[in-house]
Protein backbone atom coordinates (compact mmCIF):
# COMPACT_ATOMS: atom_id res chain seq x y z
CA UNK A 1 0.00 0.00 0.00
CA UNK A 2 1.71 3.05 -1.27
CA UNK A 3 0.27 7.14 -1.55
CA UNK A 4 1.31 8.34 -4.99
CA UNK A 5 0.97 11.81 -5.56
CA UNK A 6 -0.13 12.36 -9.13
CA UNK A 7 -1.54 15.21 -11.35
CA UNK A 8 -5.52 15.92 -11.32
CA UNK A 9 -7.45 16.34 -14.33
CA UNK A 10 -7.93 19.34 -15.23
CA UNK A 11 -11.25 18.88 -16.66
CA UNK A 12 -12.35 16.83 -13.19
CA UNK A 13 -14.72 19.15 -12.25
CA UNK A 14 -17.24 19.41 -15.77
CA UNK A 15 -16.67 15.99 -15.25
CA UNK A 16 -18.29 15.62 -11.81
CA UNK A 17 -21.12 18.31 -12.83
CA UNK A 18 -21.93 15.44 -16.43
CA UNK A 19 -21.98 12.75 -13.80
CA UNK A 20 -24.54 14.36 -11.14
CA UNK A 21 -21.67 14.80 -8.64
CA UNK A 22 -22.93 18.02 -6.87
CA UNK A 23 -21.40 17.13 -3.48
CA UNK A 24 -17.84 16.78 -4.55
CA UNK A 25 -16.84 20.16 -2.75
CA UNK A 26 -18.66 20.85 1.04
CA UNK A 27 -18.46 24.59 2.56
CA UNK A 28 -15.80 25.62 -0.15
CA UNK A 29 -13.32 22.91 0.81
CA UNK A 30 -12.53 20.03 -1.74
CA UNK A 31 -14.26 17.09 -0.62
CA UNK A 32 -13.20 14.44 -3.70
CA UNK A 33 -9.48 15.02 -4.10
CA UNK A 34 -7.43 13.35 -6.98
CA UNK A 35 -4.31 15.26 -6.32
CA UNK A 36 -2.86 11.47 -5.23
CA UNK A 37 -4.19 7.81 -4.78
CA UNK A 38 -3.53 4.77 -3.05
CA UNK A 39 -2.00 2.01 -4.44
CA UNK A 40 -2.49 -1.91 -2.91
CA UNK A 41 -1.78 -5.13 -4.22
CA UNK A 42 -4.24 -7.74 -5.11
CA UNK A 43 -3.41 -9.57 -2.39
CA UNK A 44 -4.17 -7.16 0.10
CA UNK A 45 -7.40 -6.45 -1.29
CA UNK A 46 -8.65 -9.88 -0.98
CA UNK A 47 -6.65 -11.39 1.96
CA UNK A 48 -6.18 -8.50 4.17
CA UNK A 49 -9.50 -6.89 3.59
CA UNK A 50 -12.70 -8.50 1.32
CA UNK A 51 -12.10 -12.33 3.59
CA UNK A 52 -12.32 -10.47 6.66
CA UNK A 53 -15.20 -8.32 5.65
CA UNK A 54 -17.26 -11.39 4.42
CA UNK A 55 -15.60 -13.24 7.59
CA UNK A 56 -16.66 -10.34 10.17
CA UNK A 57 -20.45 -10.09 8.57
CA UNK A 58 -21.31 -13.71 9.29
CA UNK A 59 -19.78 -12.72 13.42
CA UNK A 60 -22.26 -9.65 12.60
CA UNK A 61 -25.02 -12.32 12.03
CA UNK A 62 -24.27 -14.24 15.41
CA UNK A 63 -24.90 -10.69 17.13
CA UNK A 64 -28.05 -10.36 15.87
CA UNK A 65 -29.24 -13.84 16.41
CA UNK A 66 -27.76 -13.29 20.07
CA UNK A 67 -29.25 -10.05 20.96
CA UNK A 68 -33.21 -10.53 19.45
CA UNK A 69 -32.69 -13.77 21.63
CA UNK A 70 -31.53 -12.21 24.85
CA UNK A 71 -33.20 -8.75 25.94
CA UNK A 72 -29.87 -8.11 28.48
CA UNK A 73 -28.32 -7.38 24.97
CA UNK A 74 -31.13 -5.14 23.13
CA UNK A 75 -31.26 -2.59 26.68
CA UNK A 76 -27.21 -2.73 26.65
CA UNK A 77 -27.29 -1.32 22.92
CA UNK A 78 -30.12 1.56 24.29
CA UNK A 79 -32.56 0.19 21.47
CA UNK A 80 -36.16 1.10 22.98
CA UNK A 81 -37.98 -1.49 24.52
CA UNK A 82 -41.46 -0.88 22.69
CA UNK A 83 -39.73 -2.17 19.88
CA UNK A 84 -38.16 -5.41 20.57
CA UNK A 85 -40.53 -7.64 19.88
CA UNK A 86 -40.70 -5.91 16.15
CA UNK A 87 -37.02 -5.87 15.78
CA UNK A 88 -36.59 -9.42 16.52
CA UNK A 89 -39.58 -9.78 14.22
CA UNK A 90 -37.41 -8.62 10.99
CA UNK A 91 -35.17 -10.72 11.76
CA UNK A 92 -36.72 -14.04 12.29
CA UNK A 93 -38.95 -13.13 8.69
CA UNK A 94 -35.66 -13.02 7.28
CA UNK A 95 -36.11 -9.42 5.99
CA UNK A 96 -33.34 -8.90 3.50
CA UNK A 97 -30.42 -6.40 4.33
CA UNK A 98 -28.68 -4.45 1.81
CA UNK A 99 -25.80 -2.66 2.37
CA UNK A 100 -23.44 -1.13 4.52
CA UNK A 101 -19.78 -0.09 4.62
CA UNK A 102 -17.50 -0.65 7.57
CA UNK A 103 -14.24 1.04 8.06
CA UNK A 104 -10.96 -0.01 8.81
CA UNK A 105 -7.45 1.03 10.31
CA UNK A 106 -5.01 -0.71 7.45
CA UNK A 107 -1.74 -0.06 6.51
CA UNK A 108 -0.80 -2.73 3.98
CA UNK A 109 2.07 -4.75 6.74
CA UNK A 110 -0.84 -5.83 9.29
CA UNK A 111 -3.82 -7.08 9.95
CA UNK A 112 -7.10 -4.16 9.00
CA UNK A 113 -9.03 -3.23 12.51
CA UNK A 114 -12.53 -3.07 12.24
CA UNK A 115 -12.86 0.50 14.05
CA UNK A 116 -16.64 0.30 12.98
CA UNK A 117 -19.89 -0.68 10.76
CA UNK A 118 -21.76 1.77 9.40
CA UNK A 119 -24.67 -0.60 8.72
CA UNK A 120 -27.31 1.26 8.74
CA UNK A 121 -27.10 4.72 6.27
CA UNK A 122 -23.50 4.86 4.98
CA UNK A 123 -23.21 7.39 2.51
CA UNK A 124 -20.09 8.01 0.37
CA UNK A 125 -21.51 5.28 -1.50
CA UNK A 126 -21.72 7.04 -5.25
CA UNK A 127 -18.41 8.68 -5.29
CA UNK A 128 -17.28 4.90 -4.53
CA UNK A 129 -19.23 3.43 -7.12
CA UNK A 130 -19.17 5.97 -10.20
CA UNK A 131 -16.90 8.72 -9.73
CA UNK A 132 -14.31 6.78 -8.54
CA UNK A 133 -14.46 4.00 -11.61
CA UNK A 134 -14.14 7.44 -13.66
CA UNK A 135 -11.57 8.40 -12.70
CA UNK A 136 -9.87 5.01 -12.71
CA UNK A 137 -10.85 4.93 -16.74
CA UNK A 138 -9.61 8.53 -17.65
CA UNK A 139 -6.31 8.27 -15.51
CA UNK A 140 -5.63 4.91 -17.60
CA UNK A 141 -6.61 6.86 -21.01
CA UNK A 142 -4.61 10.08 -20.32
CA UNK A 143 -1.69 7.66 -18.39
CA UNK A 144 -2.05 9.36 -15.18
CA UNK A 145 -1.85 5.82 -13.12
CA UNK A 146 0.36 2.71 -14.90
CA UNK A 147 -1.35 -0.08 -17.23
CA UNK A 148 -2.99 -2.54 -15.77
CA UNK A 149 -4.27 -0.49 -12.71
CA UNK A 150 -7.58 -2.22 -11.31
CA UNK A 151 -9.86 -0.77 -8.86
CA UNK A 152 -11.76 -2.67 -5.79
CA UNK A 153 -14.98 -1.74 -6.99
CA UNK A 154 -18.07 -3.40 -8.24
CA UNK A 155 -20.43 -1.85 -6.74
CA UNK A 156 -22.61 -0.51 -9.67
CA UNK A 157 -23.32 -4.19 -11.10
CA UNK A 158 -23.76 -5.35 -7.58
CA UNK A 159 -26.05 -3.10 -6.72
CA UNK A 160 -28.59 -3.11 -9.68
CA UNK A 161 -28.18 -6.88 -9.65
CA UNK A 162 -28.66 -6.42 -5.86
CA UNK A 163 -32.55 -4.27 -6.42
CA UNK A 164 -33.48 -6.05 -8.97
CA UNK A 165 -33.63 -9.39 -7.39
CA UNK A 166 -34.65 -7.74 -3.82
CA UNK A 167 -38.19 -8.94 -4.34
CA UNK A 168 -39.83 -5.37 -4.40
CA UNK A 169 -43.79 -5.77 -5.64
CA UNK A 170 -44.55 -2.26 -6.42
CA UNK A 171 -42.73 0.82 -6.84
CA UNK A 172 -39.44 1.37 -4.30
CA UNK A 173 -39.93 4.48 -2.30
CA UNK A 174 -36.66 6.08 -1.70
CA UNK A 175 -36.18 8.87 1.29
CA UNK A 176 -33.69 11.30 2.80
CA UNK A 177 -33.89 14.17 5.32
CA UNK A 178 -34.82 17.39 3.44
CA UNK A 179 -31.53 19.59 3.03
CA UNK A 180 -29.36 17.62 3.19
CA UNK A 181 -27.20 17.95 -0.55
CA UNK A 182 -24.68 14.38 0.68
CA UNK A 183 -28.15 12.65 1.16
CA UNK A 184 -29.75 13.71 -1.66
CA UNK A 185 -27.03 12.29 -3.59
CA UNK A 186 -26.95 9.13 -1.90
CA UNK A 187 -30.74 8.26 -2.69
CA UNK A 188 -30.46 9.80 -6.06
CA UNK A 189 -28.23 7.17 -6.88
CA UNK A 190 -29.87 4.41 -5.69
CA UNK A 191 -33.14 5.21 -7.52
CA UNK A 192 -30.87 5.58 -10.46
CA UNK A 193 -29.66 1.85 -9.82
CA UNK A 194 -33.02 0.99 -8.84
CA UNK A 195 -34.62 2.50 -12.52
CA UNK A 196 -31.29 0.36 -14.57
CA UNK A 197 -32.86 -2.82 -12.13
CA UNK A 198 -36.35 -2.62 -13.45
CA UNK A 199 -37.82 -0.73 -10.67
CA UNK A 200 -41.21 2.00 -10.52
CA UNK A 201 -39.68 4.47 -7.83
CA UNK A 202 -40.57 7.38 -6.02
CA UNK A 203 -38.02 9.78 -4.33
CA UNK A 204 -39.60 11.78 -1.54
CA UNK A 205 -38.11 13.46 1.67
CA UNK A 206 -38.58 11.61 5.26
CA UNK A 207 -40.79 14.46 6.38
CA UNK A 208 -43.26 14.33 3.89
CA UNK A 209 -44.15 10.70 4.79
CA UNK A 210 -47.98 10.68 5.79
CA UNK A 211 -49.88 7.92 7.79
CA UNK A 212 -53.52 7.24 6.49
CA UNK A 213 -56.52 5.63 8.65
CA UNK A 214 -55.52 2.24 8.44
CA UNK A 215 -52.22 3.03 9.61
CA UNK A 216 -50.42 2.25 6.65
CA UNK A 217 -47.26 5.16 5.23
CA UNK A 218 -48.02 7.13 2.10
CA UNK A 219 -46.35 9.09 0.09
CA UNK A 220 -46.91 12.56 -1.25
CA UNK A 221 -49.34 11.17 -3.55
CA UNK A 222 -51.28 9.56 -0.99
CA UNK A 223 -49.78 6.08 -2.03
CA UNK A 224 -49.18 3.80 0.08
CA UNK A 225 -45.83 2.41 0.99
CA UNK A 226 -45.01 -0.76 0.42
CA UNK A 227 -41.32 -0.66 0.20
CA UNK A 228 -39.12 1.44 1.49
CA UNK A 229 -34.82 2.61 1.40
CA UNK A 230 -34.78 5.66 4.35
CA UNK A 231 -31.24 7.08 4.20
CA UNK A 232 -32.35 8.47 7.90
CA UNK A 233 -31.27 6.07 11.08
CA UNK A 234 -33.47 3.60 12.81
CA UNK A 235 -32.59 5.01 15.88
CA UNK A 236 -33.54 8.45 14.76
CA UNK A 237 -37.03 6.57 12.95
CA UNK A 238 -38.02 4.81 16.65
CA UNK A 239 -37.63 8.27 18.66
CA UNK A 240 -39.94 10.16 16.06
CA UNK A 241 -43.37 10.58 16.55
CA UNK A 242 -44.65 8.25 13.92
CA UNK A 243 -42.35 5.17 15.23
CA UNK A 244 -45.59 3.61 17.02
CA UNK A 245 -46.79 3.10 13.32
CA UNK A 246 -44.10 1.47 12.07
CA UNK A 247 -44.96 -2.47 13.62
CA UNK A 248 -48.29 -2.49 11.67
CA UNK A 249 -47.88 -0.21 8.42
CA UNK A 250 -47.45 -3.07 6.46
CA UNK A 251 -44.13 -1.63 4.64
CA UNK A 252 -40.94 -3.16 4.15
CA UNK A 253 -37.78 -1.01 5.86
CA UNK A 254 -34.51 -1.28 3.64
CA UNK A 255 -32.47 -1.46 5.95
CA UNK A 256 -34.47 -4.02 7.93
CA UNK A 257 -35.18 -3.03 11.93
CA UNK A 258 -32.42 -5.83 12.78
CA UNK A 259 -29.88 -3.33 11.36
CA UNK A 260 -30.09 -1.39 14.35
CA UNK A 261 -28.17 -3.53 16.42
CA UNK A 262 -25.64 -3.69 14.15
CA UNK A 263 -25.58 0.26 13.36
CA UNK A 264 -24.76 0.59 16.77
CA UNK A 265 -21.33 1.29 18.54
CA UNK A 266 -22.29 -1.63 20.90
CA UNK A 267 -21.47 -4.05 18.20
CA UNK A 268 -17.87 -3.46 18.73
CA UNK A 269 -17.77 -4.94 22.29
CA UNK A 270 -20.16 -7.28 21.24
CA UNK A 271 -17.98 -9.06 18.71
CA UNK A 272 -15.02 -8.60 20.99
CA UNK A 273 -16.86 -10.91 23.50
CA UNK A 274 -17.78 -13.49 21.27
CA UNK A 275 -15.21 -13.72 18.76
CA UNK A 276 -12.40 -11.84 21.24
CA UNK A 277 -8.96 -12.76 19.61
CA UNK A 278 -10.07 -12.23 16.22
CA UNK A 279 -7.06 -9.93 13.82
CA UNK A 280 -9.50 -7.66 12.71
CA UNK A 281 -11.31 -7.25 15.85
CA UNK A 282 -9.93 -4.56 18.36
CA UNK A 283 -10.71 -5.53 22.00
CA UNK A 284 -13.91 -2.78 22.70
CA UNK A 285 -16.23 -2.87 26.01
CA UNK A 286 -19.35 -1.06 27.28
CA UNK A 287 -17.94 1.46 29.72
CA UNK A 288 -19.55 0.61 32.43
CA UNK A 289 -17.72 -2.88 32.14
CA UNK A 290 -15.19 -3.96 34.56
CA UNK A 291 -12.99 -5.59 32.31
CA UNK A 292 -12.63 -2.37 30.46
CA UNK A 293 -10.05 -1.57 32.83
CA UNK A 294 -7.85 -3.95 30.42
CA UNK A 295 -6.88 -0.75 27.76
CA UNK A 296 -5.42 0.69 30.46
CA UNK A 297 -5.37 4.58 30.59
CA UNK A 298 -4.75 5.12 26.58
CA UNK A 299 -8.03 4.06 24.21
CA UNK A 300 -11.19 5.26 21.87
CA UNK A 301 -14.03 6.42 23.79
CA UNK A 302 -17.23 6.18 21.52
CA UNK A 303 -21.12 7.06 21.85
CA UNK A 304 -23.54 4.14 21.55
CA UNK A 305 -24.72 6.58 18.17
CA UNK A 306 -22.61 8.96 16.30
CA UNK A 307 -22.44 10.09 13.21
CA UNK A 308 -19.29 11.62 11.59
CA UNK A 309 -17.00 10.93 14.06
CA UNK A 310 -18.50 13.32 16.51
CA UNK A 311 -18.11 12.84 20.12
CA UNK A 312 -15.40 10.29 20.01
CA UNK A 313 -12.43 10.85 22.55
CA UNK A 314 -9.41 10.45 22.14
CA UNK A 315 -8.06 9.17 25.52
CA UNK A 316 -3.92 9.13 25.94
CA UNK A 317 -2.40 8.42 28.89
CA UNK A 318 -5.42 9.76 31.19
CA UNK A 319 -5.63 12.88 28.75
CA UNK A 320 -8.81 12.98 26.76
CA UNK A 321 -9.25 14.75 23.55
CA UNK A 322 -12.79 15.42 21.55
CA UNK A 323 -11.94 15.76 18.01
CA UNK A 324 -15.20 16.73 16.68
CA UNK A 325 -18.09 18.33 19.12
CA UNK A 326 -21.13 17.24 18.74
CA UNK A 327 -24.73 16.61 21.03
CA UNK A 328 -24.05 12.46 20.61
CA UNK A 329 -23.77 10.62 23.87
CA UNK A 330 -26.79 10.30 26.09
CA UNK A 331 -26.79 6.63 25.48
CA UNK A 332 -23.92 5.40 26.41
CA UNK A 333 -19.98 4.97 25.83
CA UNK A 334 -18.23 2.10 24.95
CA UNK A 335 -14.72 1.77 24.97
CA UNK A 336 -12.32 0.24 22.13
CA UNK A 337 -8.03 -0.15 21.83
CA UNK A 338 -6.37 2.72 20.45
CA UNK A 339 -5.50 1.87 17.05
CA UNK A 340 -4.18 4.73 14.87
CA UNK A 341 -4.52 5.18 11.92
CA UNK A 342 -1.68 4.91 9.19
CA UNK A 343 0.19 7.97 8.58
CA UNK A 344 0.90 8.23 4.68
CA UNK A 345 2.53 12.05 4.52
CA UNK A 346 1.04 13.77 7.27
CA UNK A 347 -2.31 12.03 6.20
CA UNK A 348 -4.36 9.21 8.23
CA UNK A 349 -6.71 7.23 5.50
CA UNK A 350 -9.12 4.68 6.63
CA UNK A 351 -10.42 2.29 4.61
CA UNK A 352 -14.34 1.82 3.81
CA UNK A 353 -15.14 -1.35 2.68
CA UNK A 354 -18.75 -1.74 1.24
CA UNK A 355 -20.75 -4.95 1.49
CA UNK A 356 -23.59 -5.20 -0.72
CA UNK A 357 -26.36 -7.60 0.09
CA UNK A 358 -23.46 -9.29 2.85
CA UNK A 359 -20.74 -9.68 0.13
CA UNK A 360 -17.60 -7.48 -0.24
CA UNK A 361 -18.46 -5.19 -3.55
CA UNK A 362 -15.55 -2.46 -2.84
CA UNK A 363 -13.90 0.40 -0.98
CA UNK A 364 -13.47 3.91 -0.62
CA UNK A 365 -10.55 5.80 1.22
CA UNK A 366 -11.41 8.79 3.26
CA UNK A 367 -8.08 10.86 4.29
CA UNK A 368 -7.99 13.42 7.23
CA UNK A 369 -5.32 15.49 8.88
CA UNK A 370 -6.35 14.34 12.14
CA UNK A 371 -6.40 10.83 13.41
CA UNK A 372 -9.98 10.93 13.81
CA UNK A 373 -11.83 10.44 10.33
CA UNK A 374 -14.49 13.18 10.43
CA UNK A 375 -17.09 14.55 7.75
CA UNK A 376 -14.64 16.82 6.50
CA UNK A 377 -12.28 14.03 5.43
CA UNK A 378 -11.43 14.40 2.08
CA UNK A 379 -11.90 11.09 -0.56
CA UNK A 380 -8.95 10.14 -2.31
CA UNK A 381 -9.22 7.35 -5.12
CA UNK A 382 -7.17 4.20 -5.64
CA UNK A 383 -6.05 1.53 -7.77
CA UNK A 384 -4.89 -2.29 -7.49
CA UNK A 385 -1.39 -3.09 -9.63
CA UNK A 386 0.65 -5.62 -8.37
CA UNK B 1 -11.30 -7.75 -12.46
CA UNK B 2 -12.12 -6.51 -9.23
CA UNK B 3 -14.25 -3.64 -10.89
CA UNK B 4 -17.55 -3.35 -12.48
CA UNK B 5 -17.01 -3.92 -16.27
CA UNK B 6 -19.66 -0.30 -17.24
CA UNK B 7 -21.12 1.53 -15.41
CA UNK B 8 -23.96 3.74 -16.48
CA UNK B 9 -26.76 6.86 -15.51
CA UNK B 10 -30.06 6.63 -16.44
CA UNK B 11 -31.17 9.44 -14.63
CA UNK B 12 -28.20 11.58 -12.89
CA UNK B 13 -26.55 12.28 -15.88
CA UNK B 14 -26.45 15.42 -17.10
CA UNK B 15 -26.43 14.88 -20.91
CA UNK B 16 -29.87 13.15 -20.59
CA UNK B 17 -32.33 15.88 -19.96
CA UNK B 18 -35.85 15.15 -18.28
CA UNK B 19 -38.91 15.12 -20.65
CA UNK B 20 -40.90 18.04 -19.94
CA UNK B 21 -44.78 18.20 -20.31
CA UNK B 22 -44.48 20.67 -23.38
CA UNK B 23 -42.24 18.39 -25.25
CA UNK B 24 -44.09 15.22 -24.27
CA UNK B 25 -45.56 13.28 -27.29
CA UNK B 26 -48.79 13.23 -28.01
CA UNK B 27 -50.93 9.59 -27.95
CA UNK B 28 -54.37 9.20 -29.05
CA UNK B 29 -57.51 8.57 -26.19
CA UNK B 30 -61.31 8.62 -26.25
CA UNK B 31 -63.10 10.58 -23.40
CA UNK B 32 -66.93 9.46 -22.54
CA UNK B 33 -69.02 10.60 -19.54
CA UNK B 34 -70.67 7.34 -19.54
CA UNK B 35 -71.29 4.18 -21.55
CA UNK B 36 -74.23 4.89 -23.45
CA UNK B 37 -72.22 8.26 -24.93
CA UNK B 38 -69.50 6.02 -25.71
CA UNK B 39 -71.75 3.66 -27.61
CA UNK B 40 -73.68 6.30 -29.34
CA UNK B 41 -70.04 6.94 -30.94
CA UNK B 42 -68.92 4.75 -33.91
CA UNK B 43 -65.44 5.30 -33.38
CA UNK B 44 -65.37 2.89 -30.51
CA UNK B 45 -66.89 -1.13 -31.14
CA UNK B 46 -69.30 -2.07 -28.74
CA UNK B 47 -67.57 -4.90 -26.62
CA UNK B 48 -64.74 -2.34 -26.17
CA UNK B 49 -66.85 0.06 -24.80
CA UNK B 50 -67.89 -2.17 -22.26
CA UNK B 51 -64.52 -3.64 -21.55
CA UNK B 52 -63.28 -0.34 -21.10
CA UNK B 53 -65.86 1.36 -18.93
CA UNK B 54 -65.73 -1.45 -16.88
CA UNK B 55 -62.16 -1.29 -16.05
CA UNK B 56 -62.70 2.11 -15.23
CA UNK B 57 -65.14 1.61 -12.64
CA UNK B 58 -63.79 -1.08 -10.98
CA UNK B 59 -60.61 0.89 -10.26
CA UNK B 60 -62.78 3.89 -9.22
CA UNK B 61 -62.57 3.13 -5.49
CA UNK B 62 -58.52 2.04 -5.52
CA UNK B 63 -57.52 5.14 -7.28
CA UNK B 64 -59.80 8.24 -6.35
CA UNK B 65 -58.51 10.72 -4.08
CA UNK B 66 -59.25 9.90 -0.75
CA UNK B 67 -61.16 12.03 2.15
CA UNK B 68 -61.85 11.38 5.77
CA UNK B 69 -64.78 14.24 6.16
CA UNK B 70 -67.23 14.65 3.22
CA UNK B 71 -66.73 18.62 4.07
CA UNK B 72 -63.01 18.26 2.87
CA UNK B 73 -64.00 16.28 -0.42
CA UNK B 74 -67.05 18.42 -1.07
CA UNK B 75 -64.48 21.49 -0.93
CA UNK B 76 -62.16 19.77 -3.84
CA UNK B 77 -65.17 18.47 -6.07
CA UNK B 78 -68.35 20.61 -5.51
CA UNK B 79 -71.58 19.72 -3.22
CA UNK B 80 -72.96 16.18 -3.70
CA UNK B 81 -70.05 15.38 -6.01
CA UNK B 82 -68.79 12.79 -3.58
CA UNK B 83 -69.41 9.70 -2.49
CA UNK B 84 -68.26 6.69 0.53
CA UNK B 85 -65.89 4.32 -0.12
CA UNK B 86 -67.08 0.63 0.14
CA UNK B 87 -63.74 -0.81 -0.06
CA UNK B 88 -62.41 1.34 3.25
CA UNK B 89 -62.92 2.59 6.38
CA UNK B 90 -61.16 4.20 9.41
CA UNK B 91 -59.54 2.72 11.94
CA UNK B 92 -62.38 3.46 14.00
CA UNK B 93 -65.32 2.30 11.14
CA UNK B 94 -65.75 5.91 10.21
CA UNK B 95 -66.47 6.19 6.38
CA UNK B 96 -63.99 7.55 3.37
CA UNK B 97 -64.70 9.58 0.66
CA UNK B 98 -64.21 10.37 -2.81
CA UNK B 99 -65.05 12.23 -5.72
CA UNK B 100 -67.75 10.39 -7.96
CA UNK B 101 -66.45 8.89 -10.80
CA UNK B 102 -67.66 11.42 -13.74
CA UNK B 103 -66.53 9.84 -17.16
CA UNK B 104 -63.59 7.49 -18.56
CA UNK B 105 -60.67 7.53 -20.65
CA UNK B 106 -59.79 5.00 -22.81
CA UNK B 107 -56.59 3.78 -25.37
CA UNK B 108 -58.14 1.04 -27.37
CA UNK B 109 -60.14 2.72 -30.12
CA UNK B 110 -60.93 1.32 -33.88
CA UNK B 111 -57.38 1.22 -35.41
CA UNK B 112 -55.28 -0.23 -32.74
CA UNK B 113 -54.53 0.65 -28.91
CA UNK B 114 -52.25 3.52 -28.15
CA UNK B 115 -50.54 2.88 -24.56
CA UNK B 116 -53.46 4.98 -22.51
CA UNK B 117 -54.59 2.85 -19.79
CA UNK B 118 -58.40 2.78 -19.23
CA UNK B 119 -58.96 5.31 -16.00
CA UNK B 120 -62.18 7.12 -14.48
CA UNK B 121 -62.20 10.46 -15.01
CA UNK B 122 -63.53 13.20 -12.36
CA UNK B 123 -64.15 16.97 -12.70
CA UNK B 124 -62.60 19.31 -9.35
CA UNK B 125 -65.08 22.46 -8.19
CA UNK B 126 -62.69 24.84 -9.69
CA UNK B 127 -62.54 23.44 -13.11
CA UNK B 128 -65.62 21.92 -13.44
CA UNK B 129 -65.47 22.26 -17.56
CA UNK B 130 -62.65 19.54 -17.38
CA UNK B 131 -61.98 15.94 -16.80
CA UNK B 132 -58.89 15.17 -14.53
CA UNK B 133 -57.68 11.70 -13.86
CA UNK B 134 -57.17 10.46 -10.27
CA UNK B 135 -53.81 11.96 -10.25
CA UNK B 136 -55.13 15.16 -10.96
CA UNK B 137 -53.58 15.31 -14.75
CA UNK B 138 -55.80 17.62 -17.28
CA UNK B 139 -57.09 16.00 -19.51
CA UNK B 140 -59.75 18.44 -21.32
CA UNK B 141 -63.22 19.10 -22.25
CA UNK B 142 -63.31 17.16 -26.31
CA UNK B 143 -65.81 14.09 -25.60
CA UNK B 144 -64.97 11.12 -28.24
CA UNK B 145 -61.60 10.79 -30.02
CA UNK B 146 -58.71 13.75 -28.46
CA UNK B 147 -54.90 13.02 -28.27
CA UNK B 148 -53.15 13.46 -24.42
CA UNK B 149 -49.96 13.48 -22.77
CA UNK B 150 -48.38 10.72 -22.91
CA UNK B 151 -47.94 10.34 -18.92
CA UNK B 152 -51.53 11.59 -18.62
CA UNK B 153 -52.45 8.31 -19.71
CA UNK B 154 -50.31 6.29 -17.41
CA UNK B 155 -52.33 3.85 -15.20
CA UNK B 156 -53.17 6.09 -12.03
CA UNK B 157 -51.87 5.05 -8.65
CA UNK B 158 -54.01 3.39 -5.66
CA UNK B 159 -54.51 5.76 -3.41
CA UNK B 160 -55.61 6.42 0.26
CA UNK B 161 -56.29 9.10 2.41
CA UNK B 162 -53.53 11.22 4.62
CA UNK B 163 -54.31 12.14 7.81
CA UNK B 164 -51.00 13.09 8.96
CA UNK B 165 -47.83 13.93 7.42
CA UNK B 166 -44.30 14.85 9.07
CA UNK B 167 -44.01 12.29 11.56
CA UNK B 168 -40.77 11.94 11.03
CA UNK B 169 -37.38 14.32 10.17
CA UNK B 170 -37.45 15.69 13.55
CA UNK B 171 -33.82 14.07 14.19
CA UNK B 172 -32.53 15.59 10.93
CA UNK B 173 -33.56 18.90 11.71
CA UNK B 174 -31.49 19.19 14.83
CA UNK B 175 -28.11 16.65 14.25
CA UNK B 176 -27.92 17.44 10.27
CA UNK B 177 -26.92 15.04 7.88
CA UNK B 178 -26.74 11.79 8.18
CA UNK B 179 -23.63 10.61 6.69
CA UNK B 180 -21.54 7.89 8.02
Amino acid sequence: MQRIPVAEREDWKETAVEHGFDFHSIDGDPYWDESAYYRFTLRQIEDDLEDPVEEIENFCFAVVERAVADEEVLRRLAIPETYWDYIAGSWNRQEKNFYGRMDFSYGGTSPAKLLEYNADTPTALYESSIFQWVWLEQALERNIVPEGCDQFNSLHERIVETLANFGIPGPLHLACAAGSEEDRGTVAYLEDCARQGGLETVLMEIEAIGIDPAGRFTDPDDRVIDTLFKLYPWEWLLAEEFAAHIPKSGTVFMEPAWKSILSNKGLLPLLWEMFEGHPNLLPAYFEDDPRASALGDTFVRKPIYSREGQNIDLVRQGATETLHPGDYGQEGHIVQAFHPLPEFDGNYPMAGCWVVASRAAGMCIREDKILVTGDDARFIPHVILD
Amino acid sequence: MKRSKSIGLVMMSASIFALTACDEPAVDAAVFQNLSQCLANGDVEREQCEADYQAAKSQHAQVAPKYTSQQDCEADFGAEQCETSSQHQTQSGGSIFMPLMMGYMMGSMLGGRSGVASQPLYRSKDDAKSYRTADNKKVGNQIGRTQVAKSTGARPIAKTSTLARGGFGARARSFGSVAG
